[in-house]
Protein backbone atom coordinates (compact mmCIF):
# COMPACT_ATOMS: atom_id res chain seq x y z
CA UNK A 1 0.00 0.00 0.00
CA UNK A 2 1.14 3.55 -0.69
CA UNK A 3 -0.13 7.03 0.08
CA UNK A 4 -1.07 9.45 -2.62
CA UNK A 5 -2.43 12.98 -2.66
CA UNK A 6 -4.31 14.35 -5.58
CA UNK A 7 -6.95 16.92 -6.45
CA UNK A 8 -10.04 15.77 -8.31
CA UNK A 9 -12.55 18.34 -9.56
CA UNK A 10 -11.19 20.96 -7.16
CA UNK A 11 -11.20 18.78 -4.06
CA UNK A 12 -8.08 17.42 -2.32
CA UNK A 13 -7.79 13.74 -1.46
CA UNK A 14 -5.22 11.97 0.66
CA UNK A 15 -5.52 8.22 0.17
CA UNK A 16 -3.91 4.92 0.88
CA UNK A 17 -4.06 2.71 -2.21
CA UNK A 18 -2.76 -0.53 -3.65
CA UNK A 19 0.44 0.12 -5.55
CA UNK A 20 -0.74 -1.18 -8.90
CA UNK A 21 -4.18 0.45 -8.82
CA UNK A 22 -5.07 2.11 -12.13
CA UNK A 23 -6.29 5.69 -12.16
CA UNK A 24 -9.66 4.64 -13.60
CA UNK A 25 -10.25 2.26 -10.69
CA UNK A 26 -9.29 4.91 -8.17
CA UNK A 27 -11.72 7.38 -9.74
CA UNK A 28 -14.63 4.97 -10.13
CA UNK A 29 -14.34 2.54 -7.23
CA UNK A 30 -12.64 4.56 -4.51
CA UNK A 31 -13.95 8.06 -5.24
CA UNK A 32 -17.26 7.24 -6.94
CA UNK A 33 -16.69 9.27 -10.10
CA UNK A 34 -18.51 6.70 -12.19
CA UNK A 35 -19.02 9.08 -15.12
CA UNK A 36 -15.58 7.92 -16.21
CA UNK A 37 -16.31 4.78 -18.26
CA UNK A 38 -14.21 1.76 -19.06
CA UNK A 39 -14.58 0.45 -22.58
CA UNK A 40 -11.58 -1.38 -23.99
CA UNK A 41 -9.15 -0.97 -21.08
CA UNK A 42 -6.26 -0.57 -23.48
CA UNK A 43 -6.16 2.95 -24.80
CA UNK A 44 -8.22 2.46 -27.95
CA UNK A 45 -11.69 3.83 -27.19
CA UNK A 46 -11.32 6.96 -25.02
CA UNK A 47 -14.36 6.20 -22.82
CA UNK A 48 -12.07 6.58 -19.79
CA UNK A 49 -10.73 10.02 -20.82
CA UNK A 50 -10.02 12.49 -18.01
CA UNK A 51 -8.09 15.76 -17.97
CA UNK A 52 -4.79 15.53 -16.09
CA UNK A 53 -2.95 18.84 -15.60
CA UNK A 54 -4.79 20.35 -18.58
CA UNK A 55 -4.24 17.43 -20.97
CA UNK A 56 -6.52 14.56 -21.91
CA UNK A 57 -5.31 11.10 -20.93
CA UNK A 58 -6.75 7.58 -20.92
CA UNK A 59 -7.26 6.79 -17.24
CA UNK A 60 -7.15 3.05 -18.04
CA UNK A 61 -3.50 3.44 -19.09
CA UNK A 62 -2.26 5.28 -16.00
CA UNK A 63 -1.41 3.98 -12.59
CA UNK A 64 -3.00 6.08 -9.86
CA UNK A 65 0.47 6.81 -8.48
CA UNK A 66 1.25 8.77 -11.66
CA UNK A 67 -1.39 11.29 -10.59
CA UNK A 68 0.27 11.93 -7.23
CA UNK A 69 0.36 15.68 -6.55
CA UNK A 70 -1.69 16.49 -9.65
CA UNK A 71 -5.04 17.94 -10.67
CA UNK A 72 -7.64 15.87 -12.45
CA UNK A 73 -10.96 16.83 -13.98
CA UNK A 74 -13.59 14.18 -14.61
CA UNK A 75 -16.99 14.67 -16.24
CA UNK A 76 -18.43 15.36 -12.75
CA UNK A 77 -16.17 18.43 -12.58
CA UNK A 78 -17.51 19.89 -15.83
CA UNK A 79 -21.15 20.46 -14.95
CA UNK A 80 -23.92 19.29 -12.65
CA UNK A 81 -27.25 17.87 -13.76
CA UNK A 82 -29.00 21.15 -12.93
CA UNK A 83 -26.12 23.30 -14.13
CA UNK A 84 -24.76 21.85 -17.36
CA UNK A 85 -21.68 23.12 -19.14
CA UNK A 86 -22.40 24.71 -22.56
CA UNK A 87 -20.67 21.72 -24.22
CA UNK A 88 -23.06 19.34 -22.46
CA UNK A 89 -26.08 21.52 -23.28
CA UNK A 90 -25.04 21.62 -26.89
CA UNK A 91 -24.65 17.81 -27.07
CA UNK A 92 -28.21 17.42 -25.75
CA UNK A 93 -29.78 20.13 -27.92
CA UNK A 94 -28.17 18.81 -31.09
CA UNK A 95 -29.09 15.20 -30.54
CA UNK A 96 -25.47 14.07 -30.25
CA UNK A 97 -26.16 11.58 -27.49
CA UNK A 98 -27.48 8.10 -28.17
CA UNK A 99 -26.40 5.35 -25.76
CA UNK A 100 -24.18 7.90 -24.03
CA UNK A 101 -21.28 5.61 -23.20
CA UNK A 102 -18.70 7.62 -25.12
CA UNK A 103 -20.08 11.02 -24.13
CA UNK A 104 -18.18 11.80 -20.90
CA UNK A 105 -14.90 11.19 -22.72
CA UNK A 106 -16.07 13.19 -25.75
CA UNK A 107 -17.06 16.14 -23.58
CA UNK A 108 -13.68 16.12 -21.81
CA UNK A 109 -11.79 15.99 -25.11
CA UNK A 110 -13.95 18.87 -26.34
CA UNK A 111 -13.31 20.82 -23.13
CA UNK A 112 -9.53 20.37 -23.42
CA UNK A 113 -9.72 21.57 -27.03
CA UNK A 114 -11.86 24.65 -26.32
CA UNK A 115 -9.67 25.63 -23.37
CA UNK A 116 -6.73 25.91 -25.80
CA UNK A 117 -8.44 26.91 -29.01
CA UNK A 118 -11.50 29.14 -28.71
CA UNK A 119 -12.38 29.01 -32.37
CA UNK A 120 -11.56 25.55 -33.73
CA UNK A 121 -12.25 24.44 -37.30
CA UNK A 122 -14.23 21.26 -37.91
CA UNK A 123 -10.93 19.60 -38.74
CA UNK A 124 -9.48 20.67 -35.37
CA UNK A 125 -12.57 19.24 -33.68
CA UNK A 126 -12.32 15.91 -35.51
CA UNK A 127 -8.67 15.69 -34.61
CA UNK A 128 -9.36 16.49 -30.93
CA UNK A 129 -11.93 13.69 -30.63
CA UNK A 130 -10.01 11.20 -32.76
CA UNK A 131 -9.16 9.18 -29.65
CA UNK A 132 -12.82 8.88 -28.63
CA UNK A 133 -14.76 6.15 -30.40
CA UNK A 134 -18.53 6.34 -30.75
CA UNK A 135 -20.39 3.30 -31.98
CA UNK A 136 -23.75 5.05 -32.30
CA UNK A 137 -23.77 8.53 -33.76
CA UNK A 138 -21.44 8.64 -36.75
CA UNK A 139 -19.71 11.68 -35.17
CA UNK A 140 -21.39 14.33 -37.35
CA UNK A 141 -23.71 15.59 -34.61
CA UNK A 142 -20.93 15.46 -32.07
CA UNK A 143 -18.78 17.71 -34.25
CA UNK A 144 -21.79 20.04 -34.79
CA UNK A 145 -22.34 20.23 -31.04
CA UNK A 146 -18.74 21.10 -30.25
CA UNK A 147 -18.71 23.72 -33.00
CA UNK A 148 -21.89 25.30 -31.61
CA UNK A 149 -20.58 25.15 -28.05
CA UNK A 150 -17.47 27.05 -29.14
CA UNK A 151 -19.70 29.80 -30.56
CA UNK A 152 -21.75 29.99 -27.36
CA UNK A 153 -18.61 30.15 -25.22
CA UNK A 154 -17.12 32.88 -27.41
CA UNK A 155 -20.33 34.87 -27.22
CA UNK A 156 -20.44 34.54 -23.44
CA UNK A 157 -16.79 35.53 -23.29
CA UNK A 158 -17.42 38.74 -25.22
CA UNK A 159 -20.62 39.54 -23.26
CA UNK A 160 -18.78 39.28 -19.97
CA UNK A 161 -16.15 41.61 -21.41
CA UNK A 162 -18.82 44.16 -22.28
CA UNK A 163 -20.12 44.06 -18.73
CA UNK A 164 -16.69 44.94 -17.37
CA UNK B 1 3.98 -11.56 -14.50
CA UNK B 2 2.42 -9.97 -11.48
CA UNK B 3 3.43 -6.58 -10.13
CA UNK B 4 4.90 -6.77 -6.63
CA UNK B 5 6.03 -3.18 -6.07
CA UNK B 6 5.49 0.22 -7.63
CA UNK B 7 7.92 2.98 -6.70
CA UNK B 8 7.99 6.59 -7.74
CA UNK B 9 11.25 8.35 -8.57
CA UNK B 10 11.80 12.09 -8.87
CA UNK B 11 15.45 12.14 -9.88
CA UNK B 12 17.93 10.16 -11.96
CA UNK B 13 19.76 9.24 -8.76
CA UNK B 14 16.64 7.69 -7.30
CA UNK B 15 15.94 5.70 -10.47
CA UNK B 16 19.49 4.36 -10.67
CA UNK B 17 19.47 3.41 -6.99
CA UNK B 18 16.31 1.35 -7.37
CA UNK B 19 17.57 -0.19 -10.62
CA UNK B 20 20.77 -1.25 -8.90
CA UNK B 21 18.89 -2.68 -5.95
CA UNK B 22 16.31 -4.70 -7.87
CA UNK B 23 18.32 -5.54 -11.00
CA UNK B 24 16.47 -7.63 -13.55
CA UNK B 25 13.19 -7.34 -11.68
CA UNK B 26 12.79 -3.69 -12.63
CA UNK B 27 10.68 -2.28 -15.44
CA UNK B 28 10.46 1.48 -15.92
CA UNK B 29 7.15 3.25 -16.40
CA UNK B 30 7.42 6.39 -18.56
CA UNK B 31 4.09 7.20 -20.23
CA UNK B 32 2.76 3.71 -19.59
CA UNK B 33 0.98 3.42 -22.94
CA UNK B 34 2.83 0.21 -23.77
CA UNK B 35 3.53 -0.99 -20.25
CA UNK B 36 -0.02 -0.76 -18.91
CA UNK B 37 -1.27 -2.81 -21.86
CA UNK B 38 1.48 -5.36 -21.11
CA UNK B 39 0.68 -5.48 -17.39
CA UNK B 40 -2.96 -6.12 -18.18
CA UNK B 41 -1.98 -9.00 -20.44
CA UNK B 42 0.50 -10.33 -17.86
CA UNK B 43 3.34 -9.62 -20.30
CA UNK B 44 5.34 -7.10 -18.30
CA UNK B 45 9.04 -7.91 -18.14
CA UNK B 46 9.60 -6.69 -14.56
CA UNK B 47 7.66 -7.13 -11.32
CA UNK B 48 9.06 -3.96 -9.72
CA UNK B 49 7.74 -0.94 -11.57
CA UNK B 50 9.46 2.44 -11.21
CA UNK B 51 7.31 5.37 -12.22
CA UNK B 52 9.75 7.82 -13.81
CA UNK B 53 7.08 10.06 -15.36
CA UNK B 54 7.82 12.95 -12.96
CA UNK B 55 11.58 13.12 -13.41
CA UNK B 56 11.69 16.72 -14.66
CA UNK B 57 15.22 16.74 -16.04
CA UNK B 58 14.28 14.05 -18.57
CA UNK B 59 11.41 16.12 -19.96
CA UNK B 60 12.95 18.68 -22.26
CA UNK B 61 13.56 19.73 -25.82
CA UNK B 62 16.84 21.63 -26.14
CA UNK B 63 17.54 23.36 -29.42
CA UNK B 64 21.24 24.08 -28.92
CA UNK B 65 23.89 25.67 -31.13
CA UNK B 66 25.10 22.41 -32.61
CA UNK B 67 22.76 19.73 -31.33
CA UNK B 68 19.13 19.09 -30.62
CA UNK B 69 18.48 17.08 -27.47
CA UNK B 70 15.23 15.35 -26.59
CA UNK B 71 14.86 14.14 -23.01
CA UNK B 72 13.66 10.52 -23.00
CA UNK B 73 10.41 11.64 -21.34
CA UNK B 74 9.55 14.11 -24.10
CA UNK B 75 6.01 13.28 -25.18
CA UNK B 76 4.72 13.12 -28.75
CA UNK B 77 2.59 16.19 -27.91
CA UNK B 78 5.70 18.10 -26.80
CA UNK B 79 7.21 17.45 -30.24
CA UNK B 80 3.98 18.12 -32.13
CA UNK B 81 3.65 21.52 -30.38
CA UNK B 82 7.25 22.57 -31.05
CA UNK B 83 7.42 25.11 -33.88
CA UNK B 84 11.16 24.79 -34.40
CA UNK B 85 10.88 21.05 -35.00
CA UNK B 86 7.87 21.57 -37.23
CA UNK B 87 9.81 23.98 -39.45
CA UNK B 88 13.22 22.39 -39.40
CA UNK B 89 12.86 18.70 -38.58
CA UNK B 90 9.57 18.13 -40.34
CA UNK B 91 9.82 14.35 -40.65
CA UNK B 92 10.24 13.96 -36.91
CA UNK B 93 7.36 16.31 -36.25
CA UNK B 94 5.09 14.46 -38.70
CA UNK B 95 5.91 11.14 -37.07
CA UNK B 96 5.01 12.49 -33.61
CA UNK B 97 1.75 13.92 -34.94
CA UNK B 98 0.85 10.63 -36.58
CA UNK B 99 0.89 8.66 -33.34
CA UNK B 100 -2.32 7.11 -31.98
CA UNK B 101 -4.70 9.72 -30.59
CA UNK B 102 -4.37 12.98 -28.66
CA UNK B 103 -4.53 11.05 -25.38
CA UNK B 104 -1.77 8.64 -26.44
CA UNK B 105 0.36 11.56 -27.68
CA UNK B 106 -0.10 13.33 -24.34
CA UNK B 107 1.15 10.29 -22.42
CA UNK B 108 3.50 8.38 -24.73
CA UNK B 109 7.18 9.29 -24.70
CA UNK B 110 10.02 9.14 -27.19
CA UNK B 111 12.11 7.04 -24.78
CA UNK B 112 9.28 4.54 -24.37
CA UNK B 113 8.81 4.33 -28.14
CA UNK B 114 12.50 3.54 -28.66
CA UNK B 115 12.89 1.18 -25.68
CA UNK B 116 9.71 -0.80 -26.20
CA UNK B 117 11.33 -2.00 -29.39
CA UNK B 118 8.30 -2.41 -31.63
CA UNK B 119 9.16 -2.75 -35.33
CA UNK B 120 6.44 -0.16 -35.97
CA UNK B 121 7.63 2.47 -33.45
CA UNK B 122 6.87 5.65 -35.38
CA UNK B 123 9.46 8.02 -33.94
CA UNK B 124 12.34 5.65 -34.70
CA UNK B 125 12.63 5.92 -38.52
CA UNK B 126 13.01 9.74 -38.47
CA UNK B 127 15.53 9.48 -35.63
CA UNK B 128 17.43 6.84 -37.64
CA UNK B 129 17.71 9.13 -40.65
CA UNK B 130 18.84 11.96 -38.37
CA UNK B 131 21.58 9.55 -37.24
CA UNK B 132 20.52 10.12 -33.63
CA UNK B 133 22.58 9.09 -30.63
CA UNK B 134 21.27 7.65 -27.39
CA UNK B 135 22.60 8.84 -24.08
CA UNK B 136 22.41 5.87 -21.69
CA UNK B 137 23.09 5.98 -17.96
CA UNK B 138 23.66 3.48 -15.19
CA UNK B 139 25.15 3.73 -11.70
CA UNK B 140 28.55 2.73 -12.90
CA UNK B 141 28.81 4.54 -16.21
CA UNK B 142 27.40 6.68 -18.92
CA UNK B 143 27.65 5.78 -22.59
CA UNK B 144 26.58 7.08 -25.97
CA UNK B 145 25.62 4.79 -28.81
CA UNK B 146 24.08 5.35 -32.17
CA UNK B 147 20.40 4.57 -32.39
CA UNK B 148 21.11 2.19 -35.28
CA UNK B 149 23.26 0.11 -32.89
CA UNK B 150 20.48 -0.14 -30.32
CA UNK B 151 18.43 -2.87 -31.96
CA UNK B 152 20.34 -6.12 -32.20
CA UNK B 153 20.11 -8.86 -34.80
CA UNK B 154 18.74 -11.36 -32.27
CA UNK B 155 15.80 -9.07 -31.54
CA UNK B 156 17.07 -7.76 -28.19
CA UNK B 157 18.07 -4.22 -27.28
CA UNK B 158 21.51 -2.87 -26.52
CA UNK B 159 20.47 -1.87 -22.99
CA UNK B 160 21.40 -3.63 -19.76
CA UNK B 161 18.86 -4.11 -16.99
CA UNK B 162 20.55 -1.47 -14.82
CA UNK B 163 20.59 1.07 -17.65
CA UNK B 164 18.24 3.87 -18.47
CA UNK B 165 17.81 5.84 -21.68
CA UNK B 166 18.37 9.41 -20.55
CA UNK B 167 18.19 11.45 -23.76
CA UNK B 168 18.38 11.36 -27.54
CA UNK B 169 20.46 13.82 -29.54
CA UNK B 170 21.13 14.62 -33.16
CA UNK B 171 23.07 17.22 -35.08
CA UNK B 172 21.35 20.50 -35.75
CA UNK B 173 21.88 21.29 -39.37
CA UNK B 174 21.75 24.69 -40.93
CA UNK B 175 22.01 23.51 -44.52
CA UNK B 176 19.11 25.06 -46.39
CA UNK B 177 19.01 22.12 -48.79
CA UNK B 178 18.08 19.53 -46.20
CA UNK B 179 14.70 17.85 -46.52
CA UNK B 180 13.29 15.44 -43.96
CA UNK B 181 10.16 13.49 -44.83
CA UNK B 182 7.97 10.91 -43.11
CA UNK B 183 4.98 8.91 -44.25
CA UNK B 184 3.04 6.08 -42.75
CA UNK B 185 0.24 3.85 -43.77
CA UNK B 186 -2.44 2.28 -41.71
CA UNK B 187 -3.77 2.55 -38.22
CA UNK B 188 -2.45 0.67 -35.25
CA UNK B 189 -5.74 -0.94 -34.65
CA UNK B 190 -6.59 -1.80 -38.21
CA UNK B 191 -5.10 -4.98 -39.66
CA UNK B 192 -1.64 -4.99 -38.14
CA UNK B 193 -0.41 -6.09 -41.55
CA UNK B 194 -1.08 -2.66 -42.98
CA UNK B 195 1.41 -0.71 -40.89
CA UNK B 196 4.42 0.58 -42.76
CA UNK B 197 6.38 3.77 -42.34
CA UNK B 198 9.25 5.44 -44.14
CA UNK B 199 11.43 8.43 -43.37
CA UNK B 200 13.87 10.13 -45.73
CA UNK B 201 16.63 12.65 -45.01
CA UNK B 202 18.22 14.20 -48.05
CA UNK B 203 20.49 17.05 -49.02
CA UNK B 204 19.44 18.12 -52.48
CA UNK B 205 21.99 20.31 -54.22
CA UNK B 206 22.23 21.94 -57.63
CA UNK B 207 20.37 20.25 -60.49
CA UNK B 208 18.50 18.24 -57.87
CA UNK B 209 21.60 16.20 -57.18
CA UNK B 210 21.23 14.01 -54.09
CA UNK B 211 24.36 14.96 -52.17
CA UNK B 212 23.50 12.89 -49.13
CA UNK B 213 20.63 10.59 -48.32
CA UNK B 214 19.49 8.41 -45.44
CA UNK B 215 16.35 6.30 -45.54
CA UNK B 216 14.69 4.28 -42.77
CA UNK B 217 11.59 2.12 -42.58
CA UNK B 218 9.22 0.89 -39.90
CA UNK B 219 7.48 -2.50 -39.76
CA UNK B 220 9.51 -4.01 -42.59
CA UNK B 221 11.74 -6.08 -40.30
CA UNK B 222 12.29 -7.13 -36.68
CA UNK B 223 12.84 -3.50 -35.78
CA UNK B 224 12.98 -0.18 -37.68
CA UNK B 225 15.75 -0.36 -40.27
CA UNK B 226 18.09 1.81 -42.29
CA UNK B 227 17.61 1.00 -45.98
CA UNK B 228 21.25 1.04 -47.07
CA UNK B 229 20.79 -0.54 -50.50
CA UNK B 230 18.30 2.12 -51.46
CA UNK B 231 20.52 4.90 -50.10
CA UNK B 232 23.44 3.62 -52.13
CA UNK B 233 21.34 3.53 -55.29
CA UNK B 234 20.11 7.12 -54.87
CA UNK B 235 23.25 8.89 -53.71
CA UNK B 236 24.78 11.30 -56.26
CA UNK B 237 21.93 10.83 -58.73
CA UNK B 238 19.58 13.60 -59.80
CA UNK B 239 16.24 13.45 -58.05
CA UNK B 240 13.38 13.28 -60.55
CA UNK B 241 10.19 11.31 -61.07
CA UNK B 242 11.87 8.63 -63.15
CA UNK B 243 14.51 8.04 -60.50
CA UNK B 244 11.89 7.86 -57.76
CA UNK B 245 9.96 5.23 -59.74
CA UNK B 246 13.11 3.20 -60.24
CA UNK B 247 14.04 3.47 -56.56
CA UNK B 248 10.53 2.40 -55.50
CA UNK B 249 10.94 -0.78 -57.55
CA UNK B 250 14.29 -1.47 -55.91
CA UNK B 251 12.79 -0.93 -52.46
CA UNK B 252 9.91 -3.25 -53.31
CA UNK B 253 12.33 -5.94 -54.45
CA UNK B 254 14.34 -5.56 -51.24
CA UNK B 255 11.20 -5.92 -49.12
CA UNK B 256 10.11 -8.95 -51.14
CA UNK B 257 13.37 -10.70 -50.37
CA UNK B 258 13.38 -9.66 -46.73
CA UNK B 259 9.84 -10.78 -45.98
CA UNK B 260 9.68 -13.75 -48.32
CA UNK B 261 7.45 -16.49 -47.01
CA UNK B 262 5.49 -14.21 -44.70
CA UNK B 263 1.81 -13.63 -45.20
CA UNK B 264 2.34 -9.85 -45.12
CA UNK B 265 4.86 -9.97 -47.97
CA UNK B 266 2.60 -9.61 -51.04
CA UNK B 267 0.89 -6.61 -49.51
CA UNK B 268 3.91 -4.86 -48.03
CA UNK B 269 6.08 -5.18 -51.12
CA UNK B 270 3.45 -3.26 -53.09
CA UNK B 271 2.43 -0.78 -50.38
CA UNK B 272 5.99 0.24 -49.67
CA UNK B 273 6.27 1.85 -53.10
CA UNK B 274 3.56 4.42 -52.41
CA UNK B 275 4.82 5.21 -48.93
CA UNK B 276 8.36 5.70 -50.17
CA UNK B 277 7.28 7.95 -53.04
CA UNK B 278 5.35 10.15 -50.65
CA UNK B 279 8.14 10.29 -48.10
CA UNK B 280 10.70 11.33 -50.71
CA UNK B 281 8.43 13.97 -52.22
CA UNK B 282 8.49 15.69 -48.80
CA UNK B 283 4.81 16.50 -48.80
CA UNK B 284 3.45 18.70 -46.04
CA UNK B 285 6.73 20.47 -45.46
C1 LIG C 1 -4.13 3.04 -28.41
C2 LIG C 1 -2.65 3.08 -28.70
C3 LIG C 1 -2.19 3.63 -29.89
C4 LIG C 1 -0.84 3.67 -30.18
N1 LIG C 1 -0.43 4.21 -31.37
C5 LIG C 1 0.89 4.23 -31.66
C6 LIG C 1 1.33 4.79 -32.90
O1 LIG C 1 0.54 5.28 -33.73
N2 LIG C 1 2.66 4.78 -33.17
C7 LIG C 1 3.57 4.27 -32.27
O2 LIG C 1 4.77 4.29 -32.57
N3 LIG C 1 3.18 3.75 -31.09
C8 LIG C 1 1.86 3.72 -30.77
N4 LIG C 1 1.46 3.16 -29.58
C9 LIG C 1 2.45 2.58 -28.68
C10 LIG C 1 2.97 3.51 -27.55
O3 LIG C 1 2.10 4.57 -27.31
C11 LIG C 1 4.35 4.08 -27.89
O4 LIG C 1 5.26 3.04 -28.13
C12 LIG C 1 4.90 5.00 -26.80
O5 LIG C 1 5.96 5.77 -27.31
C13 LIG C 1 5.42 4.26 -25.58
O6 LIG C 1 5.95 5.23 -24.69
P1 LIG C 1 5.56 5.22 -23.14
O7 LIG C 1 6.27 6.37 -22.52
O8 LIG C 1 4.12 5.16 -22.96
O9 LIG C 1 6.25 3.84 -22.73
P2 LIG C 1 6.00 2.92 -21.46
O10 LIG C 1 4.79 2.10 -21.67
O11 LIG C 1 6.11 3.71 -20.20
O12 LIG C 1 7.30 2.00 -21.59
C14 LIG C 1 7.49 1.08 -22.65
C15 LIG C 1 8.75 0.26 -22.39
O13 LIG C 1 9.93 1.04 -22.51
C16 LIG C 1 10.67 1.05 -21.30
N5 LIG C 1 11.16 2.44 -21.10
C17 LIG C 1 10.40 3.56 -21.17
N6 LIG C 1 11.18 4.65 -21.00
C18 LIG C 1 12.44 4.19 -20.78
C19 LIG C 1 13.70 4.84 -20.55
N7 LIG C 1 13.80 6.17 -20.50
N8 LIG C 1 14.81 4.07 -20.38
C20 LIG C 1 14.71 2.70 -20.44
N9 LIG C 1 13.55 2.04 -20.68
C21 LIG C 1 12.43 2.77 -20.84
C22 LIG C 1 9.69 0.64 -20.23
O14 LIG C 1 10.36 0.03 -19.14
C23 LIG C 1 8.80 -0.33 -20.98
O15 LIG C 1 9.41 -1.59 -21.04
C24 LIG C 1 0.10 3.14 -29.25
C25 LIG C 1 -0.36 2.62 -28.03
C26 LIG C 1 -1.71 2.58 -27.75
C27 LIG C 1 -2.18 1.99 -26.44
S1 LIG D 1 -11.19 2.21 -21.59
FE1 LIG D 1 -9.47 3.48 -21.66
S2 LIG D 1 -9.29 3.88 -23.74
FE2 LIG D 1 -10.84 2.40 -23.72
S1 LIG E 1 -23.46 7.55 -28.12
FE1 LIG E 1 -23.21 5.42 -27.97
S2 LIG E 1 -21.07 5.19 -28.17
FE2 LIG E 1 -21.36 7.24 -28.60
Amino acid sequence: MINIKLNVNGKDYDLEIEEDLRLIDLLRDRLGFTGTKEGCGEGECGACTVILEGKTVNSCLLLAIQAHGKEITTIEGIGKEDDLHPIQESFLENGAVQCGYCIPGMVLSAKALLDKNKNPTRKDIREAISGNLCRCTGYEKIVDSIEKASKILQQRGSESHEQL
Amino acid sequence: MGVTRVLKAYSIEEILDVMEKYGEKVELLAGGTDLLVDIRAGKNKGSVIIDISDVKEMKKIEIGEDDIVLGALTTFTDIAENDYLKENVTGLWKAAKSVGSPQIRNMGTVGGNICNGSPAADIVPPLLVLDAKLNIKSRSKQRKIKLKEFYMENGSRNLRSDELLYSISFTKSRDKNIRIGFEKLGLRNALAISRISCSVYAIIGENNRIENIRIASGALGKYPLREYALEKFLKDKNLNDGLIEEAAEIFSHEVKQRLSGRSSCPYKKEAVKGIFKKAISFEGE
